[in-house]
This record gives C-alpha cells, sequence and structure tokens, in this order.
C-alpha cells in the first residue's frame, strides 16, 4: 500500500515537472479549456434569457443550475486531470508495445495505466467551479443544510469512482480492439449525457432513457446526486438515490476492474 | 524535396489507387468504426430533450423564429452538415506527422501532400456515408413531420451546392490549420482554440437566430451580435446549410450567402497552399 | 532456472481483403486463419547460462520471450522461469526478471532518464543504499553518466538502448530477457553493449536470454545457441558444433604453380572459384585427405588452406533449409539426429 502511495508520489512529481517545463504549454491548455468552459457558461446564459427553468418545476432555476454546473466542472476537472491523461495515451501505447512494458513490472497494471501521468491545467476548469458554486449557493432560496454539506464531497467522490470506472472499461476494450482512435470521442458521448439535470429526460422516450442512465448505466448519477443534493430540497426518493449512488459507484469500480483483468489476460500483443 | 513537393498537381492517374487504400485502410478496424457512427447520434438526443425541457418553461412556443420542433430539425440538419465539414484529426495527424517526421515520406515521394490529404478525406467521407446512410435515413424518415415537405428544388440545389462547398472549406481551414506544425511544435492548443470557436460560432451548439436579439455597438449602428458571427466563415460548416433547408434564407439573401462561401473557400484554399509551401521549405526534419 | 515444456502459441488473425469492394465485404464478414507463431517448444536453461535464441524474422523468437516474461498466455504447453508460471504475473516473479525490447523503451519520454530510475527504484522496491552503488555502476561501466540528466526523447537510439539496459539492471533482475537489443545500432553501441551484457553476466551471474538475428551478437556473446525457425526448435547446442553438425564440406584453397584443366578440379570436388592459378573449391569432410594426397602428388602445389564453412552462410542454410511449410528437410532432420 504504502508502495503504491510512493509510486503516486513519484509519478505526481515527474507530471508535475514536466508540466512546469512546458510552461507555456500548460499555460495554452488551461487558458483554452477555460474558454470552453466560458463559452457554455454564456450558452447557459443565452438559454435562461428565454426561460426561467429547465423543465417546467424540476427546481433547476438558474442558482440551482450553476450549483449543478459547478459540480460538473469540479468532477470533470478531477477525472481530466487525474485520469484522462494516462489513458488517452494508452491506445498509443497499446499499438507500441508499451502494454507489455507496463505487464513486466511487478505492479498492478490497471494501476500503473491510469495513473502514470496526470495534467495539472485540467484544475484550471475545477477551481472556476467551486467559485460558480460559491456563488450559486449564496444566492439559493433555501440555503444547504449542513447534512448536504457533508455529504457533498462523498458523492462527488462517487461520481469521480463511476467516471474512472468508465474509463477503465474504455481502456479494457481499447486493448481488445486494437487501435481505438474514438476512445475520446466515446467518452466525449458518454458523458454528454450527464450535462444537463436528469429531470430533462422525461416523457414516453425520456423516462426509460432515465431509468437505464441511472441504474444501468449510472452516468445521470454522477454529476446530479451530488448537485441536486446541495442546491434542492430532498425529497425521500431523492435520499434512496444517494444510497443508490453509493453502491453505484463501488459495484462499477469493481466491474471495470474485472472487466479490465479479463482484458489483460486476454492481451495479445502486438507483433514484434 | 522541394522540387517534388512543388511540382506535384493532381496526381490523376494514381487518385483511385490512393482512394482505395485510404478506404481499405479506414476500414482496417471496424470495431472503431461501426461504434463512432452509432455514437454520433446521441448528443442530438440530449439536444432534444434539452431544448423540450427549455419550452416547458419557456411561456412561449417560438424562441428566436423557432419552434421546439423547428430546434429537433435543426439539429438533425446541423448533423448531416457536420458529417460533410467535420474533418476529425486532420489538422492534429498533419501536425503530428511532421513533430515525428513521417511527413517526409510524402514529400519525398511524387504525390501532392494536400491532394493526397484530401483524397484521403474524401474516401473517409465516402465509406462513412456508406454505412451511415441508412440510420440517418431511418431518423430522418422517423422525424419527417419536423420538417419542410416537399422542398422547391432551388432550395434543394442551394443546400446540396452548400454542403459540398462546406466540405471544401472545413477541409481546407483545418489543413492550413495542420500546416501550422511547421512553425510550431505543439499546434495542439491552437487546434482546440479553433475546435472551440466553431463549435460555439458555426451553429453546431445553436441557431445563430438566437444572438440576433443581442445588439452590438452604439445608437445608429443596428448590428447585432448574430450579423457579426454570420460574417465568420464558421456558420457555414454548420448553420448555414441548415438554414437553407428551413427556409430561412430566400432569393437574394440566398445567393448572397452561397457566394461568400464560395469566397471562403477560395481564401482558404489560397491559404492552404500558401502554408504549405512556406512550410515545406521551413521544414528542418525535427524527430525520427 | 528456466524450464520449457511444448509450448505453443497460435494467434487468429483476420485477413484484410483488397480493394474497396474487399474492405467493405471484409465489414461484415471475415476471413480468419491460423498462424503458428510457436510450435511445441521446449527447452531448459540453468542458472548463470548465456543463451542466444537465433532465428529469422517470424521465426517466433519474440513471441517465445514474451511467453516467458509473462507478457501473453500460451495455446498449449508449460513453462516455468524462477519456479513461477510467468503468465500468472505474480509480483515476486516480476521483481526478479527484467525485459529489454530493442527499438522500443520503457524510460519516459519527455524526462530525464534518472527520474526514470527513481521511478524504478521505487516500483522493485530496491534499498535505496544500494540502488545508488548499482545504478552508479552500470553508468559508469555504459559511460552514460552525462545522459541520464538529458530528456530521452533528445537522444540517439544507441544511447537509449544503453540507459534501457541500465534500468534493467537497477534491481538486480536474475533473469534477463533481452529481445533484439542491438537492432539498428551502429557497430560502436554494439560493441559497448556487447562487452557490458559479458562483464555483467560475469560478475553477477545472471541468466541471460539473448533473441537476435544477428550472428555478430552470438559469436561475441555465448557458447550456447539455440536456433529456431517457423516457431520450432531446430537445434540447440555450442555454436562450435553447429559447423560441425550442419556441414558435411570443408572449404580448400589451393595455389597452383601450373593451373590445373577444368576437369581435373571437377573430378577432386566442388569448385566455388578459379583466380588464375589461385582454386577455391569444397571437399566431402571423409574425401579430404585423400583428395588432399592426390592433388599434391600429381600436381605442383604452392599453398594449400583447408577451412571450414562461415559460419554466417551455414546459419542462413539452417534458415532456409527448414523449408517452405516449416518442416525440416529430409537432409536436416537427418544431421540434427
Amino acid at each position: 500500500m504504502m508502495r503504491y502511495l510512493r509510486i503516486f508520489a513519484t509519478f505526481f512529481q515527474a507530471s508535475l515537472v514536466r508540466d512546469m517545463t512546458f510552461r507555456l504549454n500548460f499555460l495554452l491548455e488551461a487558458t483554452t479549456s477555460l474558454g470552453w468552459m466560458a463559452m457554455n457558461l454564456a450558452f447557459y446564459l443565452l438559454v435562461f434569457s428565454y426561460t426561467p427553468e429547465i423543465g417546467r418545476d424540476s427546481g433547476w432555476t438558474k442558482e440551482p443550475f450553476f450549483v449543478f454546473v459547478g459540480t460538473g466542472l469540479v468532477i470533470n476537472a478531477i477525472v481530466q486531470a487525474f485520469f484522462m491523461p494516462s489513458v488517452e495515451e494508452f491506445a498509443e501505447m497499446v499499438r507500441t508495445g508499451g502494454l507489455d512494458t507496463a505487464l513486466v513490472k511487478p505492479v498492478d497494471a490497471q494501476f500503473l495505466l491510469s495513473l502514470h501521468r496526470f495534467k495539472f491545467s485540467a484544475l484550471a476548469n475545477g477551481l472556476v467551479g467551486v467559485v460558480l458554486i460559491g456563488w450559486a449557493v449564496g444566492r439559493l432560496e433555501t440555503p444547504p443544510p449542513p447534512v448536504a454539506w457533508l455529504l457533498y464531497p462523498l458523492l462527488v467522490g462517487c461520481g469521480v469512482a463511476i467516471l474512472y470506472a468508465f474509463i477503465t472499461a474504455l481502456a479494457a476494450a481499447t486493448i481488445l480492439m486494437g487501435r481505438n482512435q474514438s476512445l475520446y470521442d466515446f467518452w466525449f458521448y458518454i458523458t454528454n449525457f450527464s450535462r444537463y439535470p436528469a429531470e430533462i429526460y422525461a416523457g414516453p422516450w425520456g423516462g426509460p432513457l432515465r431509468m437505464i442512465c441511472t441504474f444501468v448505466i449510472p452516468i445521470l448519477l454522477v454529476v446530479n446526486v451530488p448537485a441536486h443534493t446541495l442546491a434542492l430540497p430532498l425529497s425521500g426518493g431523492d435520499r434512496r438515490l444517494i444510497l443508490v449512488t453509493l453502491a453505484a459507484a463501488a459495484a462499477a469500480v469493481g466491474l471495470s476492474r474485472l472487466a479490465f483483468q479479463a482484458a489483460i489476460a486476454k492481451y495479445r500483443s502486438a507483433s514484434s | 524535396m522541394t522540387a517534388v513537393a512543388r511540382s506535384g498537381g493532381w496526381p490523376f492517374h494514381g487518385w483511385t489507387t490512393m482512394l482505395s487504400i485510404c478506404v481499405a485502410d479506414r476500414l482496417a478496424h471496424r470495431g472503431d468504426f461501426a461504434l463512432g457512427t452509432l455514437m454520433r447520434f446521441l448528443p442530438i438526443v440530449t439536444q432534444i430533450f434539452l431544448w423540450t425541457a427549455v419550452f416547458s418553461a419557456a411561456g412561449s412556443t417560438s424562441i428566436a423564429g423557432y419552434s421546439r420542433n423547428d430546434f429537433v430539425a435543426y439539429y438533425l440538419l446541423t448533423m448531416v452538415a457536420r458529417s460533410f465539414s467535420s474533418m476529425p484529426g486532420l489538422a492534429s495527424g498533419i501536425a503530428r506527422s511532421v513533430r515525428d517526421g513521417s511527413v517526409k515520406k510524402y514529400l519525398v515521394q511524387p504525390v501532392d501532400y494536400v491532394g493526397f490529404l484530401l483524397a484521403a478525406r474524401v474516401a473517409h467521407k465516402l465509406v462513412y456515408f456508406a454505412v451511415a446512410a441508412a440510420p440517418f435515413a431511418l431518423v430522418f424518415f422517423l422525424c419527417r413531420s419536423f420538417f419542410p415537405w416537399p422542398p422547391e428544388p432551388p432550395v434543394v440545389a442551394a443546400y446540396l451546392a452548400s454542403l459540398v462547398m462546406s466540405f471544401l472549406l472545413g477541409f481546407l481551414l483545418e489543413a492550413t490549420l495542420g500546416m501550422l506544425g511547421f512553425w510550431f511544435l505543439e499546434v495542439s492548443s491552437l487546434i482546440f482554440v479553433y475546435m472551440l470557436a466553431q463549435f460555439l460560432l458555426s451553429g453546431h451548439m445553436f441557431p445563430i437566430d438566437m444572438l440576433d436579439g443581442i445588439a452590438v455597438g452604439s445608437a445608429g449602428w443596428s448590428l447585432s451580435l448574430g450579423d457579426i458571427v454570420r460574417l465568420l466563415p464558421f456558420q457555414y460548416t454548420a448553420y448555414f446549410p441548415c438554414a437553407i433547408w428551413l427556409g430561412k434564407l430566400r432569393g437574394a439573401d440566398l445567393a448572397v450567402g452561397l457566394a461568400m462561401e464560395a469566397a471562403w473557400v477560395v481564401a482558404a484554399a489560397v491559404a492552404c497552399r500558401f502554408a504549405f509551401l512556406r512550410g515545406t521549405r521551413r521544414y528542418s526534419g525535427y524527430g525520427g | 532456472m528456466i524450464r520449457v515444456a511444448g509450448l505453443t502459441k497460435h494467434y487468429r488473425v483476420f485477413d484484410k481483403r483488397e480493394g474497396i469492394g474487399g474492405s467493405l465485404r471484409g465489414l461484415f464478414r471475415r476471413q480468419a486463419r491460423t498462424v503458428e507463431a510457436l510450435r511445441g517448444v521446449s527447452l531448459e536453461v540453468d542458472p548463470g547460462e548465456f543463451v542466444a535464441v537465433l532465428g529469422p524474422n517470424g521465426a517466433g523468437k519474440t513471441t517465445f520471450l514474451k511467453l516467458l516474461s509473462g507478457i501473453i498466455t500460451p495455446t498449449s504447453g508449460t513453462a516455468s522461469v524462477l519456479g513461477h508460471v510467468p503468465w500468472q504475473r505474480h509480483d515476486d516473479f516480476r521483481r526478479r526478471f527484467a525485459l529489454v525490447m530493442g527499438q522500443r523503451n520503457q524510460l519516459w519520454w519527455d524526462l530525464p532518464a534518472a527520474e526514470s530510475f527513481r521511478l524504478h527504484e521505487v516500483i522493485y522496491r530496491v534499498d535505496p543504499a544500494r540502488f545508488a552503488r548499482t545504478r552508479d555502476e552500470l553508468v559508469e561501466l555504459l559511460g552514460v553518466a552525462k545522459l541520464i540528466h538529458q530528456p530521452v526523447r533528445e537522444l540517439s537510439l544507441g544511447e537509449r538502448m544503453k540507459l534501457e539496459l541500465v534500468a534493467a539492471l537497477l534491481h538486480e533482475p536474475e533473469v534477463l530477457f533481452l529481445d533484439e537489443p542491438t537492432i539498428g545500432l551502429d557497430v560502436v553501441a554494439q560493441h559497448a553493449i556487447h562487452s557490458f551484457l559479458r562483464q555483467v553476466q560475469q560478475e553477477r551471474g545472471t541468466t541471460v536470454l539473448l533473441t537476435t538475428h544477428y550472428m555478430k551478437d552470438v559469436a561475441a556473446l555465448c557458447r550456447r545457441v539455440v536456433v529456431i525457425t517457423h516457431g520450432r526448435i531446430l537445434y540447440d547446442g555450442t555454436l562450435a558444433e553447429i559447423v560441425d553438425r550442419f556441414t558435411t564440406h570443408k572449404v580448400v584453397t589451393l595455389d597452383f604453380e601450373t593451373p590445373p584443366s577444368d576437369a581435373a578440379v571437377a573430378a577432386w570436388g566442388f569448385p566455388c572459384e578459379r583466380r588464375g592459378p589461385q582454386v577455391r573449391l569444397r571437399i566431402d569432410r571423409d574425401r579430404i585427405a585423400g583428395a588432399l594426397s592426390e592433388i599434391l602428388a600429381g600436381e605442383s602445389v604452392i599453398d594449400v588452406t583447408v577451412e571450414d564453412v562461415p559460419l554466417e552462410d551455414v546459419i542462413a542454410g539452417l534458415f532456409r533449409s527448414a523449408g517452405d511449410d516449416g518442416e525440416p528437410t529430409a537432409a536436416l532432420q537427418e544431421a540434427v539426429r
């Protein structure tokens, strides 16, 4: 256990050194991700100029919605900073035999492959997210109770865990399917569903879709549950959903690990 | 090296071979391919639900001249337009081949690099349409009530013309962007900025008409933000064809729009060729 | 130390078809065939041995190493390295061996090698004092002290390879697998690596398995050679014996005072070369004594040289004689028996 922490610390330091060496790149990356986020915020403001609420009686008026957006920014920042960089290289790594190198080391392969490179510039969005949450929470009709503040970090952690599980599953798919250039696209499409509050998925088609994306592929739990807990009053159903989220996070991480182990057991390795 | 690059015109005799090689290469990883086609529909689903939710509390059945159904039609049409004009990996691919030196093999062979890339993209699009035609047709058939039908012949002609030009414009803009790799080692941030601008200002995210209500400038200068955005080339990669089909542009406006699009295509072609010639001359063969 | 029995590895490969039509058809129905990369390889290596695995490209050498290092699992057969089954990938096992593959690097691309070494220290749980000593020794031996603080991507292939070797030995592995380590390197670098490997192996008694298709590597480093072609072991023994086993003749060079007739030369053996008064020919080993006495008695000879067939030619012949379907030709089977 200690050893893994030390390895993590070594990777952390190495990535930090690397990011600081390429300072210009770091600043450019941070700036562009901030730019992206600013454009999305502008879009949301544009939409809110035409309507007071996203989904009638859903509760997602402007301030709660921005708590949602801020939560999304924080969760995605953590994932983009600590997990995505390693996995983005993954397809290329598999192609050039980097996976061989990892399998030979006396370290858990999943750990090595998902945590060896970090991108600290992605944290910029997370900081803005925190500011956004602070601003929006201050303007809520009913401020959140203390228990909500306790649950919030835990649920954010669950959201990160669920996304990590997806990443691991995609990595396993890369190993089996060879060059998967659309890994990053795939990621975008999956997380795209959670860009807006789950309540927008209503009606004859939306209802079932919401169910599937909550209980089968729990993508709608990631941002929704922590944001809802903080910004809106909780019903009985919402409380149950919190428990579901905790369970889903554990299950997702466990299942994705199994998938990953299965993938490396079947690994064929590029020809020499 | 430069002599070969400069002398390369359009290699007509080798074109079909290149085309079939590109196609074969594209289909070499079919798992990728099949999945990618399916995935492209997903963001539209979210958009439809989003706008339904927006309208449900909006207190009006029309936003910026679009009804809820119009929004659905609009986003489906942007998918068609984007399938013509989006060039995934083009700019970054060029930049990378410059960075790792693999661009040398194209400079040394008697083949026009830009022409080769264009052939590769045409191949990619052809294959994509071959496989994606069925799902597209199905979706459009299911949603046919959202669209104005039957369309007038001039509208159809203008629409098709705008799509073809949209393909060329998208290609040339991204190719030029990739050529910056001859000057900058890390072009990925520049590419990202381009993607950002394109996503927001092309109408991919929302119809540009939504910006018409925002006034820009002082009194006596009645410009809206929408007018300004329409001056940029980005609108032709998503918004413009959709606006044609949905009847938002008629008569003189339509003609002027098409002419502007053509002008942008020419400008981009010149920029691309210029960047390529200057870039190859500067090329130092980094990497490898 | 290393025991392999009947190790077999088959791959299912999907054929890509030609042209657009073929590719489109390939999207819906693929044709598969089985590639037999390794067919029943058996081997035993004792501790401290330095074994070369020689074979042409595609012979199965790399597949063999990947199986022994646990990267892939076999279709059938067993292997045991240091008492472990490699593909179970136990941490205890992985800590005791090292794998270096030519032209592939495990060092971090953007960082100096020194950083990668540090990481190595943590991953392999090497005692810091011991690690520092080992590192300094190895770096000194290969003469790369100035390079370890430069980002790896700025170095040449030869320099990178040397650093790879240092990294591989930092945790003092008992077994070292090398897959074509000198491929693509210039003569100077090859030579440096050869002497480094020789020294390290002698000093530390590491068991080394080295795959290569270069004769130079083999000749410089090991006595024991295993020849693999088409996924099978063709020969397992010393280098010296290869020549004895696989050649039936020797090369005799004669300098005559008066050049003999072609007919006469043909009677003694198979002529290879004639340059005026000098004749080079191949004569069956059993016949050499007889032929020579005949020639010396009948002609005026100024000089005689009797040599073995060059090693390269023997090996090349071995590679070729395996036959297109991977089955050794009858003559070869005779020789091996």
